[in-house]
């Protein structure tokens, strides 16, 4: 038995947008109010997702501004931030809510804008950004988010001799993803030498190892499974896991094993009551090159050290044994923070559903989604199925 | 309510800052459970126990891990290398004064202060 169901699903392109958040807000519940055949009243709750909203464009309590704005005054609304993971835990509650009964038909989303259109150039929002690690003992050193995951994956290239083309391999691969997803940042492929060739961020991090500053909402309507039956096309929500590690990064016990991955898939596997083998394809949060090949072996796709060499050898590409970002991911897809867990739902379901066009995958049945947090240390796991 | 003060004698970020400004470098183990930090805490990040002692860590450590940061954020002047030190049973983020890898020994040698909160400095030994 499901857990909850996805009845629609949209998104905004992903890049730059001149629009506020609640105008970009409402493109995306709208396409997915009417994928989903929805009016406004019938959502009896939102859950929506803004990080930085605060800082960037001095813009808070937002819930109540985009309820009404999307045409739903009144509902119970509420603002969810978790650094980038921050639209996943929306939806976890919204799943809750159905599950419980408490609700049949609500609204998880999220919408940020992280481009200069906020009026901050890249050494403020490089500050902004860093401000989802510990605030006493990481920021002062002058640390940043491409430094977080550099960290990580500096050590986990020690242990295990993963190497700057195999992170390269995994920026080519999403940026192919990339074009044949019309919502993407970035619509152009690259190759392994334009990566290496590019400017240093945090080592081994060049600028192509990293996701872009992007504009952009998603949403998703989410039923109860006996609601479900009066929507054309659910799709089935079988588990959602979230975890937490601790922070500072120093404190935790193993860097590049994201931990909170690995304890957010377990939950999620055992409850759709399947395994890392058992799944067709996975959206996963590679905010930078290291996040992907780290994830990829959180959640068991391969052996610990083998996520590397794994993307290198195709074989998470689209025509390999477990796609990873058919979307193009983080990375070509774009990255508004705090749209990006819904989004990743977004293509789940256009996947499982048989409608993602050029960049189709062959019949899957059941797919993942890894949508993480600060220095990994939210991490949200969710598993999905296609309605037999 | 309790009479005194449950926080008087923990070793909180003020205190651990002002000696961190000094020069002195501490850390907290936890009486419960042995566990270690460099990054105090209201209770043991392991085992949830509030009765924490402050130590001092050792001034000589392993680089853990590194990276050089070649865009900084607003307040930093870039580029520089920040690591996390391994220090007996504590890692501890700092920033390091030269050049290292993983694996290189390295030495307590100063104390940055950024925007009014300190950081350890780490150099080669």
């Amino acid at each position: 038995m499901a857990r909850a169901t996805i009845v629609g699903a949209g998104m905004t392109n992903f890049g730059v947008h001149e629009r506020p958040l609640p105008d970009l807000f409402a493109d995306a519940a709208f396409d997915a109010f009417d994928d989903a055949g929805v009016a406004s009243p019938e959502i009896e709750a939102l859950y929506v997702g803004n990080a930085m909203g605060g800082m960037t464009e001095n813009d808070t309590h937002l819930a109540p501004t985009l309820a009404s704005h999307i045409g739903c005054p009144g509902v119970p609304a509420q603002r969810f931030e978790d650094a980038c993971a921050t639209s996943a835990t929306a939806f976890k509650h919204a799943v809750e809510a159905v599950e419980s009964g408490r609700h049949d038909v609500v609204l998880a989303g999220g919408v940020e804008r992280c481009t200069p259109e906020t009026g901050l150039d890249t050494a403020a929002m490089t500050r902004v950004f860093v401000s989802a690690a510990h605030r006493q003992y990481e920021q002062p050193a002058g640390l940043t988010f491409p430094g977080v995951f550099a960290l990580l994956t500096k050590r986990h290239m020690h242990e295990y001799g993963t190497t700057e083309e195999h992170l390269a391999e995994v920026a080519v691969k999403n940026h192919f993803n990339g074009t044949l997803n019309p919502r993407a940042h970035f619509g152009r492929e690259t190759s392994v030498e334009k990566v290496l060739d590019s400017p240093i961020v945090a080592d081994p991090f060049h600028l192509m190892d990293c996701c872009p500053f992007s504009d952009g909402a998603s949403g998703i309507v989410v039923a109860s499974e006996a609601a479900a039956e009066s929507f054309d096309h659910p799709v089935d929500v079988a588990g959602v896991g979230h975890a937490t590690d601790v922070v500072p990064l120093a404190d935790k016990t193993d860097l590049p094993a994201t931990q909170a991955a690995r304890d957010a898939a377990s939950q999620a596997y055992g409850q759709a009551n399947t395994t890392a083998d058992a799944i067709d394809f996975a959206e996963i949060h590679d905010c930078f090159t290291g996040a992907e090949v780290m994830a990829t072996e959180a959640l068991g796709l391969f052996e610990d050290g083998a996520g590397g060499p794994a993307a290198a050898a195709g074989r998470t590409a689209l025509d390999g044994e477990v796609p990873v970002n058919p979307s193009g991911g983080l990375k070509a897809k774009g990255h508004p923070i705090g749209a990006t867990g819904t989004a990743q739902l977004v293509e789940l379901t256009e996947q499982l559903r048989g409608e993602a066009g050029e960049r189709q995958l062959d019949d899957p049945e059941r797919a993942v989604a890894h949508n993480l947090g600060g220095d990994a240390a939210t991490t949200v796991v969710t598993v999905m199925e296609a309605r037999q | 309510m309790s009479d005194t003060d449950p926080s008087a004698d923990r070793l909180d970020y003020v205190a651990w800052a002002d000696r961190l400004r000094d020069g002195e470098l501490l850390g907290q183990e936890c009486a419960e459970c042995g566990h270690t930090t460099a990054a105090p805490k209201a209770a043991c990040v392991r085992c949830g126990s509030r009765t924490l002692a402050a130590v001092t860590l050792p001034t000589d450590g392993i680089v853990h891990s590194e990276t050089t940061i070649g865009v900084p954020p607003e307040g930093f002047d870039g580029e520089y290398q920040v690591a996390v030190v391994r220090l007996g049973d504590a890692k501890v983020l700092g920033r390091i004064d030269g050049a290292v890898d993983i694996g290189d020994r390295v030495s307590f040698a100063d104390v940055l202060v950024a925007d009014d909160h300190p950081a350890p400095v780490f150099e080669p030994v």
